[in-house]
């Protein structure tokens, strides 16, 4: 490990352990007005009319009619409406916002409204959804030819499940309005993204706007977007009403109203020519829900997926969202790969135990290498550390000895293990941080010789704040307390670009290391200096073509192999997790133990994916919605993870790192059903899967 | 020893005035009587999801007859008060109610939440409700003026409805202490800490001398009360355990056709199967 990579006690540590730390829900509500959502309650519909009851003075409700600006939330499009006008498409729309200064008079008075609806038609099947938002697709090689000289042809369907966050603290914003200036804080990941969104929903200039972080407990990706939709309630209410009000949703209202991964369905086509794949053909189709939010980055990210982690000569991969009448589908760890990885692992799987071949050889067989070209027909420029990686596990899991002890069991508990391998691509998909992001950092340093970092890029938990410390203080050969990072607000930070894509440290990083650098080149004892950095385009990359999916899509890769263990009880469907092996390339780490616990935090998110959590959402509808009835890991469900990294330094990354964040949450549902699959002898195709699943395919 | 006092009064979303403490057993059941309306409670962690606004609340964590456990010849004797975690470090609890308690929630909740509360609360998934079942428990149930004794068995009367009057306290549980040491359970939840159960098993075969002296099957989480059928688990009693073996399809195909889940957080196939399963298998573990 580099000296970077010592562990320093995180520098939010003790304000979060001892309570200190200001969330929004922690503000002090005293001259706040309370906002509630009015939401529909029915998944497609047209709204005829509102019948509000008597409304006590100081108690207003808004809906679509009084929003000062365009009525719509700017995310990558512009369809989410900030309060539906007529038509509502899911079951929790917004359709007005009822706020007051008593909380409890807000909710009785929101259980009073009565909404007339014309209930039409809604869609639930994405597999059978008429409108899709988005199509993409690409192809190397020809595949026609490598299936019409194929020795066999293998077609498979899967299908992955919806999966919520549950960050431990519900999405919430304070939006103040005072001589004509908007001030919105809360939770969440974004800023700029915020920032954008209110600008045109209250038609006020991007100058008059200003958006702050609050301390955020957890996102996952489920606030890269949702808080757009949020801030921009809120601030419509301030600026109606002209005072500060305060939305902070109940869990129940977080889990049924905000973005979770999209479901998807996933046909493959396979052909093997002399004991190897020689062409996939792959057809995916994600549930984007009733907005289209972030879903054509999720696609695009899912569909260059398509392959997986292996040089398949032959690939054409096609791609669609569909529209369904459910809650729009989001970010979320993953962005996209995890459904289309665990597609391509469990084919990949089930071609090798047709063949007679251990999945683990054959995977290995068909391992990308450095120089081979990536699905979209870039390149692979760096080193594929697979090969070792997939060994260590083996050895730290004793794969190979486990693997024959558990071939045809017989009675109640069986056991299995199975390993997968994937990757994901650090940073923004293709000339994103070129042309749309356009990172800009600064470093001001005062006269007493305190550096400030100034960025818009957010800790979410995730100990990013820690990083961008040790990253500026190395650089100047600083002590950590000479190096300043607040909570940004983009009235003082410049626009880094989006807290998402396991960007964060590669990219914003780098930045801020390039402007360390310089600042300690051109130091000047006693006066203030301000250095920027902005983004510079890798220039090794085979530029991306978004419209034709041909290029680097990533200019590197993150890997990962995991093996996951279990034990089913036959006789109850139950699924014990004996053991959970992990090792994750993410370049140089930038502290150890914040990385460790990064990766052993999205493994269990992982496994959590393979054979917990399950959204049921029967006729759009959640049920689900609480701690209590979506399960997540608990301590004693996963006892031990066993996690290491494997270093392949990027150079491009600052002291050789890459991006860490999503990567872990990829490879664990996988490795989980298929060790499952092996357990039980029946073939899976889906996650995720649940004991009641177990029972089903055994009796 | 706290008397009877006011708890502190009702901010916003604070229970509403009225909630007391009693200090003795006989001071709450003088409350109890006075005031009807109040829910009775000692750890409090099914009702605090509640939240409820307009309730009030009668706590009884600190009357010292109902934190008491003891023994005497028949029964071990537990105070309706007691927390799980009480029993959990108990000499006097028996294996079976021990493996339930353990299985409980987690143990922040099993150092709060009461046995009485458990049984109290109605729900066809408490996991000692199932073990006081299947041991064929007994109730003391104490008015004001009045006291008797129930089999647990006869408690339930439908979903949420209890055999309890307005002016009753669940005081102790008489469990037997004879005739339960090999004993059958599994909890099935969706995980393995802070789990509802979605099937809950619990046997007894007492056999002694190779006769089968009792046999009780319960189940959990399938209806709107544990299921227990005395009318089948008497096939099995007073037959040798060869005797029982030819009986085994008999009994298992009497519960078959006995056992109705319904459907809630798991099919009712789902919880049909597992059913089935453990019966079988608690049979087949005892070599019928």
């Amino acid at each position: 490990m580099k000296p970077i990579s010592k562990s320093v006690p995180k520098i939010d540590h003790c304000a979060k352990t001892r309570g200190l730390a200001e969330y929004v829900c922690d503000y002090d509500a005293t001259g706040m007005l309370y906002g509630r959502i009015l939401r529909s309650k029915h998944a497609k519909a047209d709204v005829l009319s509102i019948n509000l009851p008597a409304m006590p003075e100081g108690y207003d409700f808004i809906d679509h009619r009084r929003i000062p600006g365009l009525n719509r939330v700017h995310i990558v499009q512009d369809d989410t409406p900030v309060f539906a006008e007529r038509t509502v498409e899911y079951i929790g729309d917004p359709i007005g916002i009822i706020v007051g200064p008593e909380e409890r008079e807000v909710d009785r008075l929101l259980a009073c409204i009565e909404v007339e609806y014309d209930i039409l038609t809604p869609e639930f099947d994405a597999r059978k959804s008429p409108v899709a938002f988005f199509e993409y697709g690409y192809e190397k090689g020809d595949i026609a030819i490598a299936f019409a000289h194929a020795d066999r042809i293998y077609e498979e369907s899967f299908e992955t499940g919806r999966q919520e966050q549950m960050y431990l603290e519900t999405n919430g914003m304070i939006a103040e309005y005072a001589q004509g200036k908007m001030l919105v804080h809360g939770t969440m990941q974004c800023p700029y993204y915020v920032h954008t969104a209110v600008a045109e929903a209250t038609g006020l200039l991007p100058e008059d706007v200003i958006i702050a972080q609050d301390v955020t407990g957890g996102g996952f990706g489920g606030k890269e977007d949702y808080p757009s939709v949020l801030a921009c309630q809120a601030a419509v209410a301030a600026y109606v009403t002209g005072k500060p009000v305060r939305v902070v949703l109940s869990r129940r209202e977080d889990v049924e109203f905000t973005s979770k991964r999209h479901p998807a369905f996933c046909d493959i086509k396979a052909a093997v020519k002399d004991g190897r794949v020689t062409a996939m053909q792959i057809e995916a189709v994600y549930d984007a829900g009733a907005y289209t939010t972030m879903t054509p980055v999720v696609l695009q990210r899912g569909v260059i997926a398509g392959g997986g982690v292996y040089s398949i000569e032959n690939l054409k991969v096609k791609g669609e969202a569909r529209k369904t009448n459910t809650v729009p589908s989001g970010a979320f760890r993953g962005f996209g790969g995890p459904q289309m990885f665990f597609a391509v692992e469990m084919m990949m799987s089930h071609i090798a135990k047709d063949l007679g071949e251990d999945p683990l050889d054959f995977k290995l067989a068909h391992t990308a290498k450095l120089g081979d070209a990536t699905s979209t027909s870039g390149m692979h420029h760096f080193n594929v550390p697979l090969p070792a990686m997939m060994d260590e596990v083996a050895q730290a899991c004793d794969y190979r000895r486990k693997k024959e002890a558990y071939a045809d069991q017989q009675g109640r508990l069986r056991k299995g293990i199975a390993m997968s391998a994937v990757y994901h691509g650090a940073g923004f998909t293709g000339i994103g941080e070129r042309d749309i992001i356009k990172a800009v950092v600064r470093l001001r340093k005062d006269k007493d010789g305190y550096a400030e970092i100034l960025v818009a890029n957010t800790d979410i938990g995730q100990g990013l704040s820690t990083a961008f410390t040790k990253i500026v203080a190395q650089e100047l050969g600083l002590p950590f307390d000479r190096v300043i990072i607040k909570l940004p607000d983009t009235g003082r930070v410049p626009n880094s670009g989006p807290t998402v894509a396991s960007r964060s440290v590669m990219v914003v990083g780098e930045l801020l290391r390039r402007a360390a650098a310089r600042l300690k080149d051109e130091w000047l004892d006693g006066e203030e200096q301000v250095i920027e950095e902005r983004y510079v385009h890798p220039d090794f990359m085979i530029t991306f073509d978004i419209d034709k999916f041909q290029g680097d899509a990533y200019p590197t890769f993150s890997w990962a192999a995991t093996a996951v263990e279990v034990e089913v009880d036959t006789f109850t469907g139950d699924i014990r997790i004996l053991g959970a092996w992990g090792s994750y390339d993410i370049g140089t780490p930038i502290d150890e133990n914040i990385a460790v616990g990064q990766m052993e935090g999205g493994l269990v998110q992982s496994l959590g994916y393979g054979m917990m959590e399950s959204i049921a959402a029967v006729n759009g509808r959640i049920r689900n919605n609480s701690f209590s009835d979506y399960l997540i890991p608990t301590a004693v469900d996963f006892p031990a993870v066993d996690v290491s990294l494997h270093v392949e330094e990027y150079p491009e990354g600052p002291y050789g790192a890459k991006g860490a964040g999503e990567l872990p949450l990829v490879g664990g549902a996988p490795a989980t059903i298929e060790a499952i699959e092996n357990a039980i002898g029946v073939k899976l195709s889906k996650t995720p899967f649940l004991p009641e699943d177990v029972v089903k395919a055994l009796y | 020893m706290v008397g009877s006092e006011r708890l502190p009064d009702a901010q916003s979303n604070q229970p509403a005035s009225g909630s007391v403490t009693a200090g003795s057993l006989d001071e709450a059941l003088k409350l109890r009587k006075e005031n009807p309306g109040l829910i009775p409670y000692a750890g409090g962690t099914d009702l605090m999801i509640e939240g409820r606004a307009d309730a009030a609340y009668l706590f009884l964590g600190k009357v010292p007859e109902m934190k008491r456990i003891a023994q005497d010849d028949e029964f071990i004797r537990f105070g309706a008060a007691c927390t799980f975690s009480q029993l959990i470090c108990s000499a006097h609890t028996p294996g079976i109610l021990r493996d339930a308690c353990l299985q409980i929630a987690a143990p922040a909740i099993r150092n709060m939440g009461s046995i009485g509360g458990n049984i109290g609360n109605g729900s066809p998934k408490a996991d000692s409700a199932l073990i006081f079942m299947a041991t064929n428990s007994m109730l003391r149930l104490v008015s004001a003026d009045s006291e008797r004794i129930l089999p647990i068995r006869k408690f339930y009367l439908g979903r949420k409805k209890l055999d309890l009057a307005p002016d009753e306290l669940i005081v102790e549980v008489l469990m037997p202490i004879h005739g339960i040491d090999n004993y059958y359970y599994k909890k099935v939840g969706g995980r393995r800490a802070l789990a509802i159960s979605r099937v809950a098993f619990a046997g007894i075969m007492d056999v002694r001398d190779g006769i089968i002296c009792n046999c009780a099957a319960a189940f959990g989480s399938i209806g709107d009360v544990i299921v227990c059928l005395d009318e089948i688990d008497r096939m099995l009693v007073g037959k040798s355990v060869e005797e029982a073996s030819a009986l085994k399809e008999a009994y298992i195909d009497a519960y078959n056709m006995a056992i109705v889940p319904v459907a809630g957080r798991v099919s009712a196939d789902y919880r049909k199967q597992v059913c089935m399963n453990l019966l079988r298998d608690f049979l087949e573990s005892n070599h019928i």
